[in-house]
Protein backbone atom coordinates (compact mmCIF):
# COMPACT_ATOMS: atom_id res chain seq x y z
CA UNK A 1 0.00 0.00 0.00
CA UNK A 2 2.40 2.69 1.51
CA UNK A 3 6.57 2.74 0.41
CA UNK A 4 6.58 3.78 4.35
CA UNK A 5 6.12 0.17 5.12
CA UNK A 6 8.34 -0.75 3.16
CA UNK A 7 11.71 1.39 3.97
CA UNK A 8 13.84 -0.54 5.41
CA UNK A 9 14.12 0.32 9.21
CA UNK A 10 17.32 2.74 9.80
CA UNK A 11 19.85 0.71 11.86
CA UNK A 12 20.36 2.60 15.24
CA UNK A 13 23.85 4.39 15.20
CA UNK A 14 23.50 4.61 19.12
CA UNK A 15 25.14 1.49 20.43
CA UNK A 16 24.45 2.41 24.12
CA UNK A 17 21.48 3.85 26.24
CA UNK A 18 21.25 7.58 27.83
CA UNK A 19 21.36 5.18 31.44
CA UNK A 20 24.67 3.34 30.15
CA UNK A 21 26.52 6.14 29.04
CA UNK A 22 25.25 7.94 32.05
CA UNK A 23 26.60 5.41 33.94
CA UNK A 24 30.09 5.12 32.19
CA UNK A 25 31.04 9.01 32.42
CA UNK A 26 29.70 9.46 36.08
CA UNK A 27 31.80 5.79 36.84
CA UNK A 28 34.72 7.79 34.63
CA UNK A 29 34.58 10.74 36.63
CA UNK A 30 34.79 8.61 39.87
CA UNK A 31 38.26 6.89 38.66
CA UNK A 32 39.20 10.35 38.20
CA UNK A 33 39.12 11.52 41.32
CA UNK A 34 40.09 8.34 42.86
CA UNK A 35 43.34 8.56 40.31
CA UNK A 36 44.01 12.25 42.07
CA UNK A 37 43.57 14.04 38.43
CA UNK A 38 40.85 15.63 39.81
CA UNK A 39 41.88 16.86 42.71
CA UNK A 40 39.30 19.31 44.23
CA UNK A 41 35.45 19.81 43.02
CA UNK A 42 34.31 23.50 45.15
CA UNK A 43 30.85 23.20 45.46
CA UNK B 1 0.96 7.42 -6.48
CA UNK B 2 2.49 6.72 -3.30
CA UNK B 3 5.97 5.33 -4.74
CA UNK B 4 6.54 8.92 -6.43
CA UNK B 5 6.48 10.45 -3.24
CA UNK B 6 10.04 11.54 -2.45
CA UNK B 7 10.53 11.22 1.58
CA UNK B 8 13.27 13.35 3.27
CA UNK B 9 16.32 11.96 3.24
CA UNK B 10 18.50 13.24 6.52
CA UNK B 11 22.16 12.48 6.16
CA UNK B 12 23.09 10.68 9.62
CA UNK B 13 24.92 13.04 12.32
CA UNK B 14 28.63 12.65 12.67
CA UNK B 15 29.26 12.02 16.04
CA UNK B 16 31.69 15.32 16.55
CA UNK B 17 28.24 17.34 14.70
CA UNK B 18 26.18 15.29 17.58
CA UNK B 19 28.49 17.06 20.33
CA UNK B 20 28.54 19.93 19.14
CA UNK B 21 24.96 20.47 19.27
CA UNK B 22 24.85 19.89 22.45
CA UNK B 23 26.82 22.62 23.81
CA UNK B 24 24.38 25.78 23.54
CA UNK B 25 21.93 24.07 25.74
CA UNK B 26 23.86 22.71 27.76
CA UNK B 27 25.96 25.94 28.44
CA UNK B 28 22.47 27.27 29.02
CA UNK B 29 21.76 24.65 31.72
CA UNK B 30 25.15 25.48 33.49
CA UNK B 31 24.19 29.18 32.90
CA UNK B 32 21.06 29.26 34.43
CA UNK B 33 21.98 26.74 37.15
CA UNK B 34 25.05 29.31 37.92
CA UNK B 35 22.95 32.02 37.87
CA UNK B 36 20.65 30.13 40.62
CA UNK B 37 23.17 29.78 43.17
CA UNK B 38 24.55 33.32 42.71
CA UNK B 39 20.87 34.46 43.18
CA UNK B 40 20.30 32.46 46.35
CA UNK B 41 23.77 33.41 47.86
CA UNK B 42 23.71 37.21 47.06
CA UNK B 43 20.30 37.84 48.27
CA UNK B 44 21.04 36.31 51.54
CA UNK B 45 23.98 38.42 51.83
CA UNK B 46 22.13 41.67 50.66
CA UNK B 47 19.16 40.71 53.74
CA UNK B 48 21.85 40.15 56.33
CA UNK B 49 23.46 43.28 55.39
CA UNK B 50 20.34 45.23 55.72
CA UNK B 51 18.91 43.09 58.69
CA UNK B 52 16.30 41.77 56.63
CA UNK B 53 14.40 38.42 57.28
CA UNK B 54 13.83 37.08 54.45
CA UNK B 55 13.05 33.05 53.72
CA UNK B 56 16.02 31.53 52.03
CA UNK B 57 15.45 30.60 48.67
CA UNK B 58 17.49 27.39 47.68
CA UNK B 59 19.15 27.96 44.18
CA UNK B 60 17.20 24.56 43.05
CA UNK B 61 13.94 27.13 43.52
CA UNK B 62 15.90 29.81 41.28
CA UNK B 63 17.21 27.87 38.62
CA UNK B 64 13.47 26.04 37.94
CA UNK B 65 11.90 29.93 38.22
CA UNK B 66 14.25 30.98 35.48
CA UNK B 67 13.82 27.97 33.35
CA UNK B 68 10.21 28.14 33.79
CA UNK B 69 10.61 31.96 32.66
CA UNK B 70 12.68 31.09 29.65
CA UNK B 71 10.42 28.70 28.54
CA UNK B 72 7.46 30.09 29.36
CA UNK B 73 7.98 34.19 28.30
CA UNK B 74 10.56 33.57 25.19
CA UNK B 75 9.88 29.95 23.97
CA UNK B 76 13.23 27.84 23.94
CA UNK B 77 15.31 28.49 20.92
CA UNK B 78 15.85 25.21 18.38
CA UNK B 79 19.44 26.28 19.17
CA UNK B 80 19.53 24.90 22.77
CA UNK B 81 16.85 22.11 22.52
CA UNK B 82 19.37 19.20 21.88
CA UNK B 83 21.21 20.56 24.95
CA UNK B 84 18.96 21.04 27.26
CA UNK B 85 17.44 17.00 26.30
CA UNK B 86 20.57 16.13 28.30
CA UNK B 87 18.94 17.19 31.87
CA UNK B 88 17.99 13.68 31.77
CA UNK B 89 21.40 12.72 31.51
CA UNK B 90 23.05 14.93 34.02
CA UNK B 91 20.27 13.53 36.89
CA UNK B 92 21.50 9.64 36.20
CA UNK B 93 25.17 10.46 36.11
CA UNK B 94 24.02 13.08 39.53
CA UNK B 95 22.28 9.77 40.93
CA UNK B 96 25.21 7.24 40.14
CA UNK B 97 27.81 9.81 41.89
CA UNK B 98 25.13 10.36 44.82
CA UNK B 99 26.27 6.34 45.66
CA UNK B 100 29.39 7.58 47.44
CA UNK B 101 27.18 9.75 50.12
CA UNK B 102 25.67 5.99 51.04
CA UNK B 103 27.29 3.45 52.70
CA UNK B 104 25.31 -0.09 52.01
CA UNK B 105 24.71 -0.58 54.98
CA UNK B 106 21.94 2.38 54.92
CA UNK B 107 21.32 1.62 51.06
CA UNK B 108 20.03 -1.96 52.69
CA UNK B 109 18.12 -0.54 55.39
CA UNK B 110 16.35 2.28 54.21
CA UNK B 111 16.16 0.44 50.47
CA UNK B 112 14.49 -2.55 52.12
CA UNK B 113 12.15 -0.56 53.98
CA UNK B 114 11.79 1.92 50.92
CA UNK B 115 10.87 -1.38 49.13
CA UNK B 116 8.26 -2.10 51.49
CA UNK B 117 6.56 1.11 50.95
CA UNK B 118 6.98 1.33 46.99
CA UNK B 119 5.22 -2.07 46.48
CA UNK B 120 2.22 -0.74 48.19
CA UNK B 121 2.75 2.43 46.37
CA UNK B 122 2.68 0.88 43.45
CA UNK B 123 0.01 -1.49 43.60
CA UNK B 124 -2.55 0.99 45.28
CA UNK B 125 -1.57 3.86 42.41
CA UNK B 126 -2.04 1.59 39.73
CA UNK B 127 -5.04 0.08 41.01
CA UNK B 128 -6.68 3.85 41.80
CA UNK B 129 -5.70 5.39 38.38
CA UNK B 130 -7.30 2.51 36.42
CA UNK B 131 -10.41 2.97 38.41
CA UNK B 132 -10.13 7.06 38.12
CA UNK B 133 -9.73 6.31 34.10
CA UNK B 134 -12.43 3.83 33.43
CA UNK B 135 -14.73 6.45 35.35
CA UNK B 136 -13.52 9.51 33.57
CA UNK B 137 -14.01 7.47 30.36
CA UNK B 138 -10.44 7.71 29.08
CA UNK B 139 -8.70 5.29 26.46
CA UNK B 140 -8.00 2.01 28.37
CA UNK B 141 -4.68 2.56 27.08
CA UNK B 142 -4.23 6.12 28.10
CA UNK B 143 -5.71 5.34 31.46
CA UNK B 144 -2.49 2.61 31.52
CA UNK B 145 0.05 4.77 30.42
CA UNK B 146 -1.51 7.28 33.28
CA UNK B 147 -1.51 4.45 35.82
CA UNK B 148 1.76 3.48 35.08
CA UNK B 149 3.68 6.94 34.96
CA UNK B 150 2.08 7.97 38.35
CA UNK B 151 2.99 4.26 39.56
CA UNK B 152 6.51 4.26 38.97
CA UNK B 153 8.41 6.53 37.06
CA UNK B 154 6.52 9.40 35.38
CA UNK B 155 7.75 9.97 31.88
CA UNK B 156 10.75 7.33 31.41
CA UNK B 157 7.60 4.97 32.41
CA UNK B 158 5.30 6.13 30.11
CA UNK B 159 7.63 5.76 27.01
CA UNK B 160 8.71 2.26 27.70
CA UNK B 161 5.04 1.19 28.48
CA UNK B 162 4.11 3.25 25.13
CA UNK B 163 6.33 0.86 23.30
CA UNK B 164 5.80 -2.25 24.74
CA UNK B 165 1.60 -1.58 24.71
CA UNK B 166 1.47 -0.51 21.30
CA UNK B 167 -0.34 2.80 22.31
CA UNK B 168 -0.81 5.74 20.15
CA UNK B 169 1.65 8.49 19.70
CA UNK B 170 -1.48 10.90 20.95
CA UNK B 171 -2.13 8.78 24.16
CA UNK B 172 1.50 8.86 25.27
CA UNK B 173 1.73 12.98 24.93
CA UNK B 174 -1.39 13.21 26.76
CA UNK B 175 -0.08 11.40 29.49
CA UNK B 176 3.05 12.61 29.77
CA UNK B 177 1.98 16.46 29.50
CA UNK B 178 -0.49 15.75 32.73
CA UNK B 179 2.69 13.94 34.35
CA UNK B 180 4.84 16.84 33.69
CA UNK B 181 2.29 19.34 34.76
CA UNK B 182 1.92 17.47 37.94
CA UNK B 183 5.41 17.06 38.62
CA UNK B 184 6.01 20.57 37.93
CA UNK B 185 3.13 21.20 40.60
CA UNK B 186 4.54 19.07 42.76
CA UNK B 187 7.91 21.13 43.30
CA UNK B 188 5.73 23.95 44.72
CA UNK B 189 3.31 22.34 46.87
CA UNK B 190 4.94 19.32 48.53
CA UNK B 191 7.74 21.33 50.64
CA UNK B 192 5.04 23.75 51.79
CA UNK B 193 3.37 21.18 53.13
CA UNK B 194 6.38 19.24 54.26
CA UNK B 195 6.56 22.42 56.45
CA UNK B 196 3.25 23.29 57.43
CA UNK B 197 3.58 19.45 58.84
CA UNK B 198 6.85 19.67 60.48
CA UNK B 199 8.24 16.11 58.95
CA UNK B 200 11.42 15.09 59.51
CA UNK B 201 13.61 14.77 56.57
CA UNK B 202 13.84 11.67 56.24
CA UNK B 203 10.15 11.13 56.36
CA UNK B 204 9.73 14.16 53.94
CA UNK B 205 12.55 12.55 51.43
CA UNK B 206 10.18 9.40 51.33
CA UNK B 207 7.58 11.00 50.94
CA UNK B 208 9.09 12.65 47.97
CA UNK B 209 10.21 10.17 46.23
CA UNK B 210 6.89 7.75 46.53
CA UNK B 211 4.79 10.53 45.30
CA UNK B 212 6.22 12.65 42.99
CA UNK B 213 6.30 11.00 39.64
CA UNK B 214 9.27 11.68 37.69
CA UNK B 215 12.68 11.51 39.11
CA UNK B 216 14.18 14.60 38.10
CA UNK B 217 11.50 16.16 40.09
CA UNK B 218 11.76 14.11 43.04
CA UNK B 219 15.24 14.94 43.25
CA UNK B 220 14.13 18.80 43.32
CA UNK B 221 11.29 18.47 45.79
CA UNK B 222 13.77 16.57 48.04
CA UNK B 223 16.39 19.06 47.27
CA UNK B 224 14.03 22.49 48.08
CA UNK B 225 13.37 20.91 51.59
CA UNK B 226 17.09 19.83 52.54
CA UNK B 227 20.08 17.87 51.27
CA UNK B 228 19.07 15.16 53.57
CA UNK B 229 15.49 14.55 52.26
CA UNK B 230 16.88 15.11 48.87
CA UNK B 231 19.00 12.02 49.64
CA UNK B 232 16.39 10.00 50.93
CA UNK B 233 14.07 11.03 47.99
CA UNK B 234 16.56 9.68 45.35
CA UNK B 235 17.10 6.79 47.36
CA UNK B 236 13.09 6.27 47.49
CA UNK B 237 12.60 7.18 44.06
CA UNK B 238 15.56 4.81 42.20
CA UNK B 239 13.63 1.92 44.16
CA UNK B 240 10.75 2.56 42.36
CA UNK B 241 12.63 3.23 38.62
CA UNK B 242 13.97 -0.53 39.94
CA UNK B 243 10.63 -1.92 39.31
CA UNK B 244 9.89 -0.46 36.23
CA UNK B 245 10.26 -3.80 34.17
CA UNK B 246 8.00 -5.64 36.17
CA UNK B 247 5.20 -2.91 36.01
CA UNK B 248 5.60 -2.69 31.98
CA UNK B 249 6.03 -6.57 31.51
CA UNK B 250 3.15 -6.90 33.32
CA UNK B 251 1.32 -4.80 31.25
CA UNK B 252 2.77 -5.94 27.96
CA UNK B 253 1.28 -9.49 28.72
CA UNK B 254 -1.62 -8.10 29.38
CA UNK B 255 -2.33 -6.22 26.16
CA UNK B 256 -1.03 -9.12 24.16
CA UNK B 257 -3.57 -11.11 25.78
CA UNK B 258 -6.12 -9.05 24.46
CA UNK B 259 -4.45 -9.17 20.86
CA UNK B 260 -3.64 -5.89 21.12
CA UNK B 261 0.13 -5.85 21.41
CA UNK B 262 2.80 -7.82 20.72
CA UNK B 263 3.05 -10.92 22.52
CA UNK B 264 6.80 -10.94 24.81
CA UNK B 265 8.92 -14.18 23.78
CA UNK B 266 11.91 -13.63 25.94
CA UNK B 267 11.17 -12.40 29.52
CA UNK B 268 14.52 -11.68 30.90
CA UNK B 269 15.45 -9.73 28.06
CA UNK B 270 12.43 -7.62 28.05
CA UNK B 271 13.28 -7.37 31.69
CA UNK B 272 17.04 -6.36 31.30
CA UNK B 273 16.19 -4.04 28.33
CA UNK B 274 13.87 -1.84 30.66
CA UNK B 275 16.11 -2.12 33.72
CA UNK B 276 17.43 1.01 34.49
CA UNK B 277 21.39 0.68 34.40
CA UNK B 278 22.10 3.46 36.48
CA UNK B 279 20.28 1.60 39.60
CA UNK B 280 23.49 -0.42 39.32
CA UNK B 281 25.98 2.08 39.13
CA UNK B 282 24.20 3.68 41.83
CA UNK B 283 24.87 0.54 43.80
CA UNK B 284 28.37 0.12 42.23
CA UNK B 285 29.47 3.53 43.68
CA UNK B 286 28.13 2.88 47.18
CA UNK B 287 29.93 -0.87 47.29
CA UNK B 288 33.13 1.23 46.43
CA UNK B 289 32.72 3.82 48.96
CA UNK B 290 31.63 1.15 51.94
CA UNK B 291 34.32 -0.45 51.04
CA UNK B 292 36.81 2.96 51.55
CA UNK B 293 37.93 2.80 47.81
CA UNK B 294 37.50 6.74 48.26
CA UNK B 295 38.76 9.08 50.94
CA UNK B 296 36.88 11.12 52.66
CA UNK B 297 38.18 13.96 50.43
CA UNK B 298 36.92 12.38 47.25
CA UNK B 299 33.57 11.30 48.75
CA UNK B 300 33.19 15.17 49.49
CA UNK B 301 34.75 15.43 45.41
CA UNK B 302 32.08 13.11 44.15
CA UNK B 303 29.00 14.36 46.37
CA UNK B 304 30.23 17.82 45.19
CA UNK B 305 30.36 16.43 41.35
CA UNK B 306 26.84 14.87 41.68
CA UNK B 307 25.52 18.16 43.22
CA UNK B 308 26.66 20.16 39.51
CA UNK B 309 25.14 17.23 37.75
CA UNK B 310 21.65 18.05 39.52
CA UNK B 311 21.96 21.92 39.38
CA UNK B 312 21.99 21.31 35.24
CA UNK B 313 18.91 18.91 36.22
CA UNK B 314 16.99 20.98 37.93
CA UNK B 315 17.74 24.30 35.30
CA UNK B 316 16.70 21.39 32.26
CA UNK B 317 13.13 20.85 34.61
CA UNK B 318 12.57 24.32 34.80
CA UNK B 319 13.64 24.97 30.63
CA UNK B 320 11.28 21.62 29.48
CA UNK B 321 7.88 22.84 31.45
CA UNK B 322 5.96 24.88 28.86
CA UNK B 323 2.63 25.40 30.45
CA UNK B 324 1.32 26.47 26.96
CA UNK B 325 2.06 23.29 24.73
CA UNK B 326 0.31 21.26 28.31
CA UNK B 327 -2.82 23.16 27.86
CA UNK B 328 -3.25 22.22 24.27
CA UNK B 329 -3.61 18.80 25.31
CA UNK B 330 -6.90 18.58 26.77
CA UNK B 331 -8.72 19.04 30.42
CA UNK B 332 -9.76 15.48 30.94
CA UNK B 333 -6.58 13.60 31.31
CA UNK B 334 -4.91 16.09 33.42
CA UNK B 335 -8.20 15.71 35.85
CA UNK B 336 -7.92 12.63 36.06
CA UNK B 337 -3.69 12.53 36.96
CA UNK B 338 -4.77 15.01 39.27
CA UNK B 339 -7.40 13.85 41.03
CA UNK B 340 -5.44 10.52 41.41
CA UNK B 341 -1.90 12.21 42.19
CA UNK B 342 -4.12 14.37 45.31
CA UNK B 343 -5.20 11.01 46.38
CA UNK B 344 -1.67 9.29 45.85
CA UNK B 345 0.05 12.23 47.39
CA UNK B 346 -2.37 11.58 50.76
CA UNK B 347 -1.82 7.88 50.75
CA UNK B 348 1.65 7.91 50.65
CA UNK B 349 1.97 10.50 53.13
CA UNK B 350 0.25 8.66 55.68
CA UNK B 351 2.45 5.65 54.21
CA UNK B 352 5.33 7.47 55.32
CA UNK B 353 4.01 8.82 58.54
CA UNK B 354 3.03 5.17 59.29
CA UNK B 355 6.90 3.66 58.80
CA UNK B 356 8.23 6.54 60.13
CA UNK B 357 6.75 5.37 63.55
CA UNK B 358 7.04 1.68 62.99
CA UNK B 359 11.03 1.88 61.38
CA UNK B 360 12.16 5.10 62.44
CA UNK B 361 12.85 6.82 58.61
Amino acid sequence: MSNANSQPEPKSTQRFSLDSWAVMIALAAAILVRAGIIHRIPW
Amino acid sequence: MADSIALPQNPPLTISTRFLRLIPGVALLAAIGFLGKLLEKNINLYAKSHHWTIPNIEYVLWAILIGLAISNIFGLAEIFKPGVATYEFWLKAGIVLLGSRFLLGDVWKLGGVSLLLVFIEIAGSLAFMTFLGRLFGLRPKLTTLLAVGSAVCGVSAIIATKGAIEADDEDSSFAIAAILALGALSLFTFPLIGHALHLSDHAYGAWAGLAVDNTAEATAAGALFSDSAAKLAVLVKTTRNALIGFVVLAYAIYWASRGQAQAVTNKAAFLWQKFPKFVLGFLLVSVLATVGFFTKDQNTNLANLSRWAFLLTFAGVGLRTNFREMRQQGLRPFLVGFIGEIAIATFTLALVIGADKLFHL
